[in-house]
C-alpha cells in the first residue's frame, strides 16, 4: 500500500499533531506514504471566491501533475484539500474542454495532467485499502468502555454523496472507532458545520457552532471526540475556552484527530500520540487505559 | 405609500453570465437551502431569497447583503438541493464578482483577499502571515477583536500549534504563478468574466 501524501497547509501549521500521528499509525499499519514533491497550497475554501473557480481548480490541479509520474492514488487527510483536489480530478477524467483548457493553463509551467490518478481521503483509505481487520488486528490497547464521539465534519461526506460515506450521517469513522474497541455515540450532529474560518471574521459563530455539536456528543455520553478535519480539530479544541466564556458549558471535551486515537489503541510511543499539542488535555479521558502526560 | 420597484432586467443576466451563473435559472424557490444553511440566521437574506433579489433586478441590496460571506462551504444546500443547483458553487462565482466590483467592505471578503495573496506570494499559507495581513487590512476595531482573543493564541503558543517561521516558498512559485495567470486569462475570454 503506497500512496502520494498530499500534507496541505494545515500540517505544518496548526495541524502538527495530525501529521505526527498520521505518520506513525500509516508505519504501524505498513503504508508508505511519499509526499508529493513541491506541492502548492489547495485553495482550501476561499480560492474560488476570490478568482472563481476555474482558476482555483487549475491551482489545485497543478499537485496532481506533480503527482502524476509515481501512478500512485493521493492520500489527502484534510477535508478542503480533499474536496478540492477530489473535485477538480473528476473534472479531468469527465470534461474533455475542461482537461484541454487546464493542461493548456498548467502548460504554462511545463506541466500536464492526464487524469490517471485516484484521490482518496484517509477515512475512505482506512476503511476499504487497510480494513477495519488489519486496523484490529494491530490494536493492543482495545479502547473497551470509552465513549468517542465521531465528528467527520461536512465537506468530506458531501463531496461525492453516497459514492463516499452517507453525505449527512456517515458511518465509516464510527467504524474506525469500533475496531479500535472503543464505543461510538449517537451523535446527530457529527456532519453539521463547525464555523469553518468564520472563526477569524466572526468567533462568535464558531463558538455557537462549537457550543452545539460538543452539547450533542455530550446528549450521549461522549466522553473524547475524534476528527479527521484540521479546521474542525482547531474550531472545537482551540476555542473551547472561548465557548465556555459564552455559553452554558461546564465539561470538557478533547478533541482528537482520529489518527491520535489510533496510536493510543495501537499503543505507540507518546511521540506518536502528539499530545503536547491538544489544548483541551485528554489525559483524564484516556487515564484508566494507562495514559498519562 | 407602495414603494416603486426599481427594476433592473439586465441584472439577472449578468449573473447567469458567471461561470456557474446559469445554474441559478434552475432554481423553483423550494426553500430546501433556507432549511438546511448552517449560517442562515446570521444571514441577511437566505439563497432562495438572494436568488429572488436577483430576480427582481434589486442589485443594490444584492450585493450589499451578507448572504454569500456568510457560506461556510459545508456543502448542505448543495447534497440536498432538488433541482441540483451547486449553490457552493454559484456562492463562489458571487463572492468573486462582488470583490471585482469593489463590494468588498466586509471582514470575510478582506480575508478572502488575505488569504489569496499568501497562496500566490509563496505557493502555501502561512497562518501567521494570513492573520497578520488581515488584521493590518482591517484596521483598529479588528485588531481590538482580535486582542479579545488574546488567551485563545496564548494557548495554541503554550501548545506548539503556532509556527512563527513561516514555510518556505515553494520551488515552482513562478511557475504555479504562471499557471495561475494563464487560467484567469483563459477564464476572461470564456465568460468574460
Amino acid at each position: 500500500m503506497r500512496y502520494s501524501f498530499y500534507p496541505g497547509c494545515s500540517m505544518e501549521g496548526a495541524a502538527v499533531p495530525y501529521l505526527k500521528s498520521l505518520e506513525a499509525v500509516a508505519g504501524a499499519l505498513g503504508m508508505g506514504i511519499e509526499e508529493i514533491p513541491d506541492w502548492n497550497c489547495c485553495g482550501a475554501t476561499v480560492a474560488s471566491g476570490v478568482v472563481g473557480d476555474y482558476p482555483a481548480q487549475v491551482l489545485a490541479a497543478r499537485n496532481l501533475a506533480l503527482a502524476e509520474p509515481k501512478g500512485l492514488d493521493v492520500l489527502v487527510p484534510c477535508s478542503s484539500c480533499y474536496m478540492n483536489l477530489a473535485l477538480v480530478n473528476r473534472k479531468f477524467l469527465e470534461d474533455d474542454h475542461f482537461r484541454a483548457m487546464a493542461n493548456d493553463a498548467l502548460g504554462a509551467a511545463g506541466l500536464r495532467y492526464n487524469g490517471t490518478l485516484k484521490v482518496r481521503q484517509i477515512i475512505e483509505v482506512l476503511v476499504k485499502d487497510v480494513g477495519l481487520d488489519r486496523i484490529r488486528t494491530k490494536v493492543k490497547k482495545p479502547l473497551t468502555g470509552l465513549r468517542v464521539a465521531g465528528y467527520v465534519g461536512c465537506q468530506t461526506p458531501r463531496v461525492f454523496p453516497w459514492e463516499f460515506d452517507d453525505p449527512e450521517q456517515p458511518v465509516y469513522l464510527d467504524r474506525i472507532i469500533e475496531a479500535l474497541g472503543a464505543t461510538p455515540v449517537k451523535f446527530p450532529m457529527k456532519a453539521r458545520c463547525c464555523g469553518s474560518s468564520h472563526s477569524i471574521t466572526r468567533p462568535e459563530i464558531t463558538t455557537g457552532s462549537g457550543y452545539s455539536i460538543i452539547t450533542c456528543a455530550l446528549e450521549d455520553r461522549a466522553q473524547i471526540m475524534v476528527t479527521p478535519c484540521p479546521m474542525c480539530q482547531m474550531n472545537l479544541d482551540a476555542y473551547q475556552g472561548k465557548v465556555r466564556q459564552h455559553h452554558k458549558l461546564e465539561a470538557s471535551m478533547p478533541v482528537l484527530f482520529i489518527t491520535q486515537l489510533m496510536a493510543v489503541a495501537f499503543d505507540l510511543p507518546p511521540a506518536a500520540w502528539a499530545f503536547k499539542y491538544n489544548i483541551v488535555s485528554p489525559f483524564a479521558a484516556l487515564e484508566r487505559f494507562g495514559i498519562k502526560p | 405609500m407602495t414603494e416603486r420597484l426599481k427594476y433592473d432586467a439586465g441584472f439577472a443576466k449578468e449573473i447567469y453570465a458567471l461561470e456557474n451563473g446559469h445554474y441559478i435559472k434552475k432554481c423553483m424557490q423550494c426553500g430546501m437551502c433556507d432549511v438546511s444553511c448552517a449560517t442562515r440566521r446570521e444571514m441577511d437574506f437566505s439563497p432562495r431569497e438572494l436568488f429572488l433579489l436577483m430576480r427582481a433586478g434589486k442589485r443594490e441590496e444584492f450585493f450589499k447583503a451578507n448572504t454569500i460571506w456568510m457560506c461556510s462551504t459545508c456543502l448542505m444546500c448543495k447534497v440536498r438541493c432538488p433541482r441540483g443547483v451547486p449553490l457552493v458553487d454559484v456562492m463562489h462565482d458571487l463572492k468573486s464578482h462582488a470583490i471585482g466590483l469593489g463590494y468588498a467592505d466586509s471582514p470575510q471578503a478582506t480575508f478572502y483577499q488575505a488569504f489569496w495573496q499568501e497562496v500566490m506570494g509563496r505557493g502555501k499559507v502561512f497562518e501567521g502571515g494570513l492573520m497578520a495581513r488581515y488584521y493590518l487590512k482591517r484596521g483598529w476595531s479588528e485588531i481590538r477583536k482580535g486582542f479579545e482573543m488574546r488567551d485563545l493564541g496564548m494557548d495554541m503558543v503554550k501548545h506548539s500549534r503556532i509556527s512563527l517561521k513561516p514555510p518556505r516558498t515553494i520551488k515552482g512559485i513562478k511557475g504555479m504563478q504562471a499557471v495561475v495567470e494563464k487560467a484567469r486569462a483563459q477564464m476572461r475570454k470564456e465568460v468574460g468574466g
